[in-house]
């Protein structure tokens, strides 16, 4: 299946090829939208596995790879955003929302804790309050 | 006191909440990622140099076209909507007001000139790119897509799909009246 969409021979060495193999399941195919550039044979996808397999044997980084797609396609192109100022509300939201309902939560926990406390009607055998 | 707040607090935040997905959806592009602002935008034009169209002693560069309003068009002869926006740009060709250049998209020059023979040319110039190598540096992902570049080489409008009428008035005719 993955030669059926990606005719183009393996690097020799396996470290580039993880490398190719890699980098290409992390860009987005711009004209598919939902699938990788891995995963179709657009035209689309097949011109930039040519530009990350050429990138990768000229020796760049993975992240100039990452950077040389976004400055042409735009953050859209990455399937995993990065974390930068613009976004940070949206990766930090989950922590706070977290945080928030574990002091909310604690602080309801300790109120009926304090009423209990000093809540001095009897119970009976069962532990039950006579009403 | 305290009771009211604690009332108030969950709609507070449905409301703030509803707020921030109406604005959201208000500014989500009706054709997904096709109308995202192009990060080239106010960045010069990547320069490309590329044997003419049925020329191949010929170079085309889009720094050849400094100094006037340039139209940079991406087509290709196996593209529908090309075929569709082509009268628009041979009457924009007409009204004079912007250079068009040609950058044929991963197309064959026989095919290319055949259709210009057909349909007429609106190009100037007409660049080869049949690896779509300049597109990647334009960050074109389909064809048609049209670049307006102003008289200093900076991008300043792009279109994904079709240009009609409409979109050139509302959006690409306002920046050259502008400026000039």
């Amino acid at each position: 299946m993955a030669h059926a969409i990606d005719p183009a021979p393996p690097f020799e060495d396996p470290v580039l090829q993880q490398r190719y193999v890699d980098l290409i399941h992390e860009l987005r195919c711009l004209k598919c939208q939902g699938e990788t550039i891995a995963d179709t044979p657009a035209l689309f996808a097949q011109d930039i596995r040519r530009q990350v397999r050429e990138m990768v044997a000229a020796g760049r980084t993975d992240d100039e790879i990452r950077d040389f797609m976004v400055e042409r396609y735009g953050e859209v192109i990455l399937l995993r955003p990065r974390f930068s100022a613009r976004n940070a509300w949206l990766w930090l939201a989950p922590g706070v929302f977290l945080a928030v309902g574990v002091i909310v939560g604690w602080r309801i926990v300790s109120q009926r804790r304090q009423l209990l406390d000093q809540d001095d009607t009897p119970v009976d055998d069962d532990g039950v309050r006579p009403a | 006191m305290i009771r009211i707040n604690r009332f108030w607090l969950p709609l507070a935040g449905f409301l703030l909440l509803a707020v921030v997905f109406a604005i959201a959806l208000k500014r989500a592009p009706n054709n997904s990622l096709a109308n995202l602002p192009s990060v080239l935008i106010g960045k010069p034009a990547p320069e490309f140099t590329l044997p003419a169209v049925g020329d191949r002693d010929t170079q085309v560069s889009i720094s050849q076209f400094r100094g006037n309003w340039t139209l940079l068009n991406v087509w290709a002869t196996w593209c529908v909507e090309c075929r569709v926006e082509h009268p628009l740009l041979l009457d924009l060709q007409r009204e004079g007001k912007v250079t068009i250049v040609g950058l044929n998209y991963k197309d064959q020059d026989e095919l290319a000139l055949e259709w210009l023979r057909q349909l007429g040319n609106p190009y100037a110039a007409n660049a080869a790119d049949p690896e779509g190598r300049a597109a990647i540096d334009y960050g074109v992902y389909a064809a048609p897509e049209t670049f307006l570049i102003d008289p200093q080489g900076v991008i300043r409008r792009k279109r994904i799909g079709a240009l009609t009428r409409e979109v050139w008035e509302k959006e690409f005719a306002p920046l050259i009246g502008g400026a000039s």
